[in-house]
């Protein structure tokens, strides 16, 4: 999976390509954890995204509470596999999805 | 039923009466023949009676009269006729003889005789019994033709009491038709025969009746009023021939005599003569109607009853046929019947017991994902017997067949054998043919035990016997041992199974529909085509065998089962270490493949996050060494199923409750979503712990992008 990284003020947006899984989550965590400090609206670019499994649902939840917190999230370009997951774990309930 | 038992009533009460009708008859023919015999018997004895007491009054007023003239007289001694004429008109006698003892006579009414012996005439002869000292008296009837030629005249003699000598009186039948009415008349008045019977006596000369019966007394006076004819009787009146004759009115069997100028007539009416005809008739009839009745009344009871026994015996006949209609209704729902069992092979199969309830049975069922189980099997009886075995036998067969672990049927059948023979009080045994089928190959490995050999069909049409053999039947030997047989099924390939109710058919001349007859039905271009299938395979054979059999009655189970074996599946199978190597390498492999058959993105998602969620889990959690994972596309890859094993701890991910989706993020627990998603996006799953394996078995749906 790649990540594209791109800080405008305290806007940051993640762009993600490939599959966010049990191998790749582990790195968007880690690259969250160190990115977060200071921004109040985090955004996913999802349409490069194949699609997510329950690790990823796993990070975008903590990514949720921690911006809940300190600003606002939202998740762009969201295909169709991974809203279907969204829909099915009831996140589409509390994320916000343009 | 019901209208039944009121005929048969019927019919015995006809029955009855027809014989009270013919008894009745018979009684009075017999007892009208048997009146005849009375009436004459009765007649003979009346004449006998009127007889003696005729003859006995007049002995008796004889008597009385020689007496008084012995006492008289005093001894034999001469006397002169003058004394005798006086004592004749004395006593009303018409003769007077004292006789000395050696007959002669001392002195007489009839001067002529005096002097004479009584021993000069054979009838005054008799009277020298007398003169022996035996007798003291001695009387003969009226005569005539005694020394007065034109008189009819009785004599009584009486001997003196010192023995010496005897007088004898005489009378006149005349005189005595003139004293008949004071000295007999009485006589006749209160003597009845039996009970209606009757005397008639009556003057000849002026036709006066001196008797008659009290209840006809003022009816007549004369004979004639009677409506007596004696002209027309007059040879009957000996007292010994009976005749018929109207009297008052009633026809009356008849005797009649003549005596001292009187004619006496014995009459039986018909109430008399038929008397007893109608006591036996009458009290027949009575006896006869009694019997019959309480003969009808227990008939009919006895006829309810069997009527009761009929219906009782019927009703249980069809509770009996309505429990093996539950029966067969059982041991049929005991067969299986899906019979599409994947893409790879397919059956059908026909079973019909020749009674309700049979010994026959076919079974088909996967023993895991590439293998299939089949088999035919005949136990050795019908009916019930034969049905309880076959249950039982089925279930034995089934249950080790499922816990084999290496597909080998022979193994598997030796178990089989020894559980048959370990409790088999009835000696029953089952011939079977079970083959294993390997989905991936085509490889059929079988036991023969003691069936009749299958039928291979290729797909050309072309048909060989499977004759080999592998052992004796199931449940004969405890330690047989069955070899395992194999063979290699080509696309299209199937395998004919079936029971000697196929081949041993009887048609009604009495032939065997035979094995050449069953593999020309098979090896048919005409009747099945080249291309035909399991089921047009069997209803083939069932026609066949129907079209022979005609109407003779079926006398054994018959039981097909094909299987034909479609295509190899396209199937890859990888294994990997239980690793975190395998999270990546496992999708990527899984991914190509996709590709290849061109499975639309939002499904290669979601078999892919699928596959991440189980991965994870058995990398993360289970302990296992391995992981295989195998893809299996479908014959025209429209469905996919995917299984993966590991070796490690059992776990089942489907018994994991599912999350609450509702909760806001704060509260969400991590973990079960990735069974929730499995469930929500896959058609469908299977967990199965087989051999120390945990097996997840996902299927679905690929519509290939065009």
């Amino acid at each position: 999976m790649n990540i594209n990284k791109t800080t405008n003020g305290s806007t940051l947006t993640l762009s993600l390509e490939g599959r966010l899984d049990t191998t790749t989550s582990p790195e968007l965590e880690t690259l969250l954890d160190a990115s977060l400090d200071g921004i109040t609206e985090l955004v996913f670019d999802f349409s490069g995204l194949d699609y997510l499994s329950s690790a990823g649902l796993r990070v975008l939840l903590s990514a949720q509470k921690r911006m809940n917190k300190q600003g606002s999230m939202k998740l762009l370009h969201v295909n169709e596999t991974v809203k279907e997951v969204f829909e099915i774990t009831g996140f589409s309930d509390f994320l916000t999805i343009e | 039923m019901k209208s039944f038992h009121f005929n048969r009533r019927r019919t015995i009460v006809a029955i009855a009466i027809l014989v009270y009708v013919s008894a009745l008859a018979f009684t009075w023919l017999l007892s009208t023949k048997r009146a005849w015999h009375q009436t004459e018997s009765m007649l003979d004895y009346a004449m006998l009676d009127l007889n003696d007491t005729l003859n006995g009054s007049l002995d008796t007023m004889l008597l009385h009269i020689a007496v008084s003239i012995l006492e008289d007289l005093g001894s034999a001694k001469p006397i002169s006729n003058e004394d005798a004429l006086r004592i004749l008109a004395e006593r009303r006698i018409d003769e007077l003889n004292v006789l000395d003892r050696t007959g002669r006579n001392l002195g007489s009414s009839d001067s002529r005789l005096i002097g004479t012996s009584m021993a000069d005439t054979p009838k005054s002869a008799e009277f020298l019994v007398l003169t022996k000292g035996e007798v003291r008296a001695y009387s003969q009837p009226f005569r005539t033709g005694g020394h007065n030629p034109d008189v009819c005249r009785k004599y009584l003699g009486l001997a003196f009491p010192d023995g010496d000598g005897f007088i004898q009186v005489g009378i006149d039948e005349s005189h005595v038709t003139t004293m008949f009415p004071s000295i007999m008349g009485f006589i006749f008045d209160e003597w009845l025969l039996g009970e209606k019977g009757f005397f008639l006596c009556a003057n000849i000369d002026d036709g006066r009746l001196i008797s008659n019966p009290a209840r006809h007394r003022d009816e007549a006076h004369f004979l004639e009023e009677t409506g007596y004819d004696p002209n027309g009787f007059n040879v009957c009146e000996d007292g010994k021939r009976t005749f018929n004759q109207r009297l008052f009115g009633e026809t009356c069997n008849c005797r009649a005599i003549i005596f001292a100028g009187h004619r006496i007539i014995a009459a039986l009416p018909p109430a008399e003569y038929f008397r007893t005809r109608t006591v036996y008739t009458t009290g027949l009839a009575v006896l006869l109607a009694i019997i019959l009745s309480l003969f009808v009344v227990l008939l009919c009871r006895i006829n309810a009853d069997s009527m009761r026994i009929q219906a009782f015996y019927a009703s249980e006949v069809e509770k009996h046929a309505a429990e093996l209609e539950l029966g067969r209704t059982i041991q049929m729902a005991a067969l299986p019947t899906a019979f599409t069992m994947n893409e790879y092979c397919r059956l059908a199969a026909f079973i019909e017991p020749a009674q309700e309830v049979g010994g026959d049975f076919y079974d088909f069922f996967s023993l895991d994902e590439t293998h299939l189980a089949f088999l035919v099997a005949d136990v050795s009886g019908k009916g019930i017997t034969g049905a309880l075995y076959m249950m039982n036998a089925k279930t034995i067969i089934k249950n080790v067949l499922m816990a084999t672990t290496t597909y080998d049927p022979a193994e598997a059948l030796s178990q089989v054998n020894a559980e048959l023979c370990r409790n088999n009080p009835a000696e029953m045994f089952v011939t079977a043919w079970v083959g294993v089928l390997d989905i991936d190959t085509g490889y059929v490995s079988f036991v023969n035990a003691g069936h009749n050999p299958p039928i291979l069909r290729h797909s050309t049409g072309e048909t060989e016997w499977l004759k080999a053999r592998s052992g004796c039947p199931l449940g004969c030997f405890e330690n047989a041992t069955y070899k395992v047989r194999d063979m290699l099924l080509k696309p299209g390939d199937m395998i004919f199974l079936y029971t000697d109710g196929v081949t041993e058919a009887m048609n009604v001349s009495g032939e065997l529909f035979g094995d050449e007859r069953l593999i020309a039905t098979l090896g048919d271009g005409k009747q099945l085509a080249e291309n035909a299938g399991p089921s047009e395979v069997c209803a083939a054979v069932r026609s066949s065998v129907e079209r022979f059999v005609e109407k003779a009655p079926q006398a054994d189970d018959l039981t097909l089962l094909t299987v034909q074996y479609l295509c190899i599946p396209e199937r890859y199978v990888r294994t990997f270490p239980a690793q975190d190597v395998a999270l990546v390498e496992a999708p990527s492999f899984v991914e190509e493949k996709l590709r290849a058959v061109l499975c639309p993105n939002k499904t290669r998602g979601q078999i892919l996050i699928a596959l991440d969620e189980v991965l994870s889990n058995v990398v993360r959690c289970s302990g296992a060494s391995g992981i295989t994972v195998s893809l299996t596309f479908s014959h025209a890859r429209q469905s996919l199923t995917m299984a993966i094993s590991d070796d490690g701890k059992p776990f089942n991910p489907l018994h994991v409750p599912p999350p609450d989706t509702t909760l806001p993020p704060e509260k969400r627990p991590i973990g079960g979503l990735g069974i929730l998603l499995l469930q929500k996006t896959m058609d469908k799953l299977a967990y199965r712990y087989v051999h120390g394996c945990n097996i997840l078995t996902l299927c679905k749906t690929i519509v290939a992008n065009s």
